[in-house]
């Protein structure tokens, strides 16, 4: 557990050597792995990408700072998500998804698939194709920030 | 957790619960596909950002984060055959058929062996030989490949299935009704293991070949049934004459009956009743009957015939649980 904990800190400390006078964004990548102890309660740890195959859960972790001079209005984070990795969920509510490569852009419960014979049925995670965060508020001078999501190695 | 190590470095205590919060909550098991991601290739994540500091839209990219994609040794192996393989005592060359899949995400060679003694049977089928499929699924020894461990074992591709024929010999001690059991054991040449054992360096692609759920072998079993018969052959006899009464006296008919009963789940081929004319009697021309219908004495298209010296009435195949009733007459001398 002790593992775990100095991984997740790690996840969670500010992006080292940001450029100067704009906002930085650092991009990590961990493994999620769920372990089962003697007394059957499972432990989740979050692991270096040493090794990955196919169905481990992997964790974006995208950190942002305000490294600049002045607020960073109109901040808006996207990601794509890599052709091997089939979208989980996201770490928080206001992260907003698309399905059709980044042309549409809403909550996952609001988002339809074209079916071949014409009809729309609801989006899944493994439909999503980007995750996108846009902030309401500016971030201030000197700001920092965690952004994450789950998804799986197809 | 704040006394958690940190190294020295200045950190920031983020409000970091919600993110355990959703760790916790995401506790799931891990669902794998089948072959999924090829070993070997390579993840790649980028995120951009953009932001307006005022003097317009500014946008700038991550790092990029690589990740290579492992090799997963997963097999499975599959009995073929829907319901016992009937056999016989004694019968060679007896096949089971297996199918073995390369369930893991890159190339990989398969070694393979069988258990035959593992017990939960009747008896131990002697394995001779197995071999590979040549594509059509069905065996046959001149154009499949004799399978040789070590030599050919046979390399399949991620999601690629070969068909394997496992070659047995029935012993002659078995007896009906005997159930035999046979495994084939697939492993993968790379290494077995627990799952999440791995081998570094060894995958394909260059990077580590990591056990899956399998194991990195597989097996299952496939089992003959000894479905054999036997035969018996009753043959009575009744004398009339002229008296009416049952005794022997030159010019007496005697009817012969002859019941064949096979027994057992099996059946009997070629079988054939033949029985001398007993010295001293002559047999009485188209006498023969089969079932109760006459048999011509002539070899031809009926199933008797007799040829001077005895009658013979060839029944063919019979299964286990029927009676065949033969009879024919002679007069005593």
């Amino acid at each position: 557990m002790r593992t775990a904990l100095l991984f997740l800190l790690a996840a969670l400390m500010p992006a080292p050597a940001l450029a100067a006078n704009q906002v930085a964004l650092d991009n990590s990548v961990f493994v999620e792995r769920v372990t089962t102890d003697a007394a059957g309660k499972q432990r989740v740890l979050l692991e270096e990408p040493k090794v990955v195959v196919p169905g481990d859960r992997l964790v974006f972790v995208l950190a942002y700072r305000n490294a600049g001079a002045q607020a960073a209005d109109k901040f808006v984070v996207t990601n794509p998500m890599p052709a091997a990795v089939r979208f989980a969920d996201a770490g928080d509510a206001r992260a907003l998804v698309s399905v059709d490569g980044g042309k549409q852009w809403g909550l996952l419960a609001d988002l339809a698939v074209p079916m071949s014979d014409g009809t729309r049925r609801a989006a899944q995670p493994a439909d999503v194709t980007h995750i996108r965060w846009a902030f309401q508020n500016p971030i201030p001078v000197g700001g920092t920030g965690k952004l994450m999501f789950r998804g799986v190695v197809k | 957790m704040m006394k958690a190590p940190v190294g020295g470095a200045k950190h920031q205590l983020l409000p970091s619960c919600s993110i355990l919060a959703v760790l916790a909550a995401l506790a799931l098991p891990t669902q794998a596909e089948a072959a999924g991601t090829r070993a070997g290739s390579t993840i790649s994540n980028t995120a951009s950002a953009s932001f307006d500091t005022g003097g317009g839209t500014t946008t700038v990219d991550s790092n990029r984060v690589d990740l290579l994609v492992d090799e997963l040794l997963d097999v499975t192996v599959d009995s073929s055959n829907p319901a016992d393989v009937p056999t016989t005592p004694g019968a060679t060359a007896q096949v089971l058929t297996f199918s073995v899949t390369n369930n893991g995400n890159g190339v990989e060679a398969f070694g393979l062996t069988t258990i035959a003694n593992a017990g939960g049977d009747d008896y131990d089928p002697v394995v001779t030989q197995i071999y590979i499929d040549n594509g059509d699924g069905v065996f046959d020894a001149s154009t499949d490949t004799l399978y040789t461990a070590g030599a050919n074992d046979p390399s399949l591709d991620p999601d690629q299935s070969v068909t394997v024929f496992v070659l047995a010999t029935t012993p002659g001690t078995a007896i009906d009704g005997n159930r035999g059991i046979v495994s084939l054991v697939a492993a993968a040449k790379t290494g077995t293991g627990d799952p999440g054992d791995s081998f570094a360096g060894q995958g394909e692609g260059g990077g580590d070949a990591v056990v899956g759920s399998t194991g990195a072998d597989g097996q299952d079993a496939g089992a003959f049934v000894v479905s054999a018969a036997t035969v018996t052959l009753v043959k009575s006899a009744v004398v009339t004459n002229s008296l009416n009464t049952a005794d022997p006296i030159p010019g007496a008919t005697i009817t012969y009956t002859i019941v064949a009963t096979v027994a057992g789940s099996g059946s009997v081929s070629g079988l054939a009743i033949t029985d001398n004319i007993p010295a001293d009697t002559s047999y009485v021309p188209g006498s023969i009957t089969l079932g109760g219908s006459g048999l011509s004495d002539a070899v031809d298209g009926d199933a008797g015939d007799y040829n001077g010296t005895r009658i013979n009435v060839s029944l063919g195949t019979v299964a286990g649980g029927q009676t065949r009733t033969v009879t024919f007459r002679t007069t005593i001398d």
